[in-house]
């Protein structure tokens, strides 16, 4: 039970500077998710809440305490490692015993408590065997059960699931979501799997080459990224970026390409004014604003053709040339043409996000 | 790393070579097996029988070597006459001293080694190996004249002490090793856990232990067989095993028996000592601990 307040936290490896002057508060019982492309800093980061690294400029407040001179043994946090990190020559029940045994605890109630835990993470037959006995998912339970057999005040992951298999990571968002539902307690996790923070996160902070990019819910930061990475570095399929220039004739306004011309709405062309945006744009859309239809006579607004279809099942992927450039278009699955072929996209104008060319900051 | 199968495809060479291993192989352990066979037996005999001996290139006389009465009268002689229960008290201290204050130094400092980094920290580390490079005959003078003021000749302190100089550098390197393989995340877990840094030393040193292990076994093979520092440093009061044995040949008379026998109780000690440590020695404990 306990927030984290990270203030003006700066981290440098020598020279290299790995997070610069970051602020998050971390709420009570909050699931917050760190995530990023691998070196953005956000393992650092968690890092510097566990005491595991210095701070090199800045604070970390627990609640109202000062923690950047407390070391990790007395800051009650537990970690789960990427790579597990379980005592080899410890049975799966000694390695979830072992931070209660630091705890001073007496031994009836160790046996009741890594009971709880291994109940809880189904691991309750592996509780004699050594890690090397076990398989990639149950080493991570029993990670995670280390984690959980105190109550500690805050829950810090460091990728606990990267390396688990496609299946048993999809199951295993849903339970460490649950988990943390039912301990109540505030839990920082470290990513670089964008659909792991939208699915489990209360909020998300993106992180790229040290500096915060955007905190907000999954639903903000999907649906109003405020930069270019952020809203290319969110989403599956990733949203598609087109090159265009703002062409202003009488009260209309259009974006305008070789291959697009489109006029924004009245809300949309405000907000361009106001933030007196410049001639040279981006636009955004991500592929399930986009449709897509074959033949000449498609009646869409734009001209293409196919480059590529995968299907997914359910649904399929198109990938389609607008002259030199290429989108990403989701729909229902259907039988498309082959490569080549001409077929017609049309985009919903109201989901259009449009980015400054030069500082990728979002216009809107 | 698991070992993998070797696939081997059938050849005449390879059916060749692999006859000329096998020849090499038993001359081999005849050559490595012999003397010790001899020492063993002669030992058993008494000084008429030592010397009954086949004709040289008389191959077929080889059993006159097996015909004799067994006596252990050089065992009880040296044990009673002899004192060789003292030396052999005094080798194992000094040995097993020794080892244990190399162990216990070396693996802290390793560990740090390992662990930390800091300006001319390779500097230090070959600084610390260099002082193996001199032959232990050119330190000895000044080494002796350091312990004879400090009152250190001619006790088992001092002897431990001599052989820790000696094998601490061993220790370090062996162990930075070991410490080098084990992931810094299980420390890290361990801190997290609760652990000071001690804690986490000492919960990571089951995983350094077939390291320990084998430097104890040189360590302890290293004082045990010592000759040199034996009889300059620890004679008078600190007399072990080779210094002992080497006593018994006198001037007047050579006591083959007793110096066969002597042989004996000095090699056989080391050899369970292998035989103790050998699962020790096995690595592979790491194994499964993180995912690498």
């Amino acid at each position: 039970m306990a927030t984290v307040t990270i203030t003006d936290v700066w981290k440098y490896y020598g020279k290299t500077m790995a997070v610069k002057d970051l602020n998050i508060d971390v709420r009570d019982n909050e699931f917050l998710c760190l995530l990023g492309p691998s070196g953005c800093g956000k393992s650092s980061t968690l890092r510097m809440i566990a005491g595991l690294e210095f701070i090199s400029s800045g604070d970390i407040y627990f609640g109202d305490v000062r923690v950047n001179d407390v070391p990790p043994k007395d800051r009650d946090i537990a970690m789960v490692f990427e790579n597990y990190a379980l005592y080899p020559h410890k049975t799966v029940f000694e390695n979830l015993a072992n931070p209660l045994k630091f705890q001073k605890m007496n031994r009836a109630d160790i046996t009741e408590r890594v009971e709880w835990a291994a109940e809880m993470l189904q691991i309750s037959e592996l509780l004699q065997r050594k890690p090397v006995e076990l398989s990639g998912g149950q080493k991570q339970r029993t990670a995670i059960g280390r984690a959980i057999v105190r109550e500690p005040k805050v829950f810090l992951f460091d990728e606990p699931i990267a390396h688990l298999d496609a299946k048993l990571r999809s199951h295993m968002r849903g339970e460490l979501k649950h988990l943390q539902r039912r301990l109540e307690t505030t839990t920082i996790y470290v990513t670089h799997d964008q659909l792991e923070g939208m699915t489990m996160a209360d909020r998300i902070a993106v992180m790229h080459e040290g500096v915060l990019q955007q905190l907000g819910t999954p639903g903000d930061i999907y649906n109003h990224p405020v930069n270019e990475f952020v809203a290319g570095f969110v989403g599956e399929p990733p949203m598609n970026f087109l090159d265009c220039r703002i062409e202003r004739v009488g009260d209309s306004v259009s974006l305008v390409n070789d291959n697009i011309k489109l006029v924004l709405g009245g809300d949309q062309v405000r907000r361009l004014e106001e933030k007196s945006a410049a001639g040279e744009v981006r636009l955004g859309i991500r592929p399930d604003d986009l449709s897509v239809e074959m033949g000449r006579d498609h009646g869409f607004a734009i001209d293409a053709k196919i480059f590529v279809t995968e299907p997914l099942g359910g649904d399929m992927l198109v990938d389609a040339e607008l002259g030199k450039d290429r989108v990403t278009v989701k729909r229902k699955i259907a039988e498309m043409g082959q490569p080549g072929e001409p077929c017609g996209i049309s985009l919903n104008i109201e989901k259009l996000h449009v980015f400054d060319r030069e500082s990728g900051e979002a216009i809107f | 790393m698991a070992s993998r199968e070797i696939v081997r495809y059938k050849s005449p060479a390879r059916s060749a070579f692999s006859v000329l291993v096998i020849l090499f192989l038993i001359i081999f352990f005849v050559w490595t097996v012999l003397p010790l066979a001899i020492m063993l037996i002669t030992s058993f005999k008494d000084l008429l029988d030592a010397f009954k001996l086949p004709q040289e290139g008389d191959w077929g006389g080889v059993g006159v070597m097996f015909d004799f009465t067994p006596t252990g009268d050089h065992y009880i002689e040296l044990f009673t006459e002899k004192h060789f229960g003292v030396y052999m008290r005094n080798s194992l201290i000094a040995s097993l001293g020794s080892a244990v204050v190399s162990v216990f130094l070396g693996s802290m400092a390793a560990y740090a080694l390992s662990r930390a980094e800091f300006r001319g920290k390779r500097d230090l580390l070959f600084w610390i190996i260099s002082t193996r490079m001199a032959p232990v005959v050119a330190v000895m003078v000044p080494l002796y004249v350091i312990f004879r003021s400090s009152g250190l000749v001619g006790t088992l302190p001092g002897l431990i002490l001599a052989y820790t100089t000696f094998n601490l550098p061993f220790a370090i390197w062996i162990l930075k090793g070991f410490f080098d393989n084990v992931p810094y995340a299980i420390e890290e877990a361990a801190l997290c856990d609760g652990c000071n840094r001690w804690q986490a030393l000492r919960m990571i040193m089951p995983l350094v232990a077939p390291g320990v292990g084998a430097f104890i076994v040189l360590c302890v093979l290293f004082g045990w067989n010592d000759f040199l520092f034996a009889s300059i440093i620890g004679s008078g009061g600190a007399k072990t095993l080779p210094v002992a044995t080497a006593e018994l040949v006198q001037p007047v008379k050579i006591q083959w028996g007793s110096i066969m026998a002597a042989g004996v109780i000095t090699t056989v000690p080391m050899m369970f000592l292998g035989l103790l440590i050998r699962r020790y020695l096995v690595t592979g404990l790491t194994m499964g601990a993180v995912r690498e």
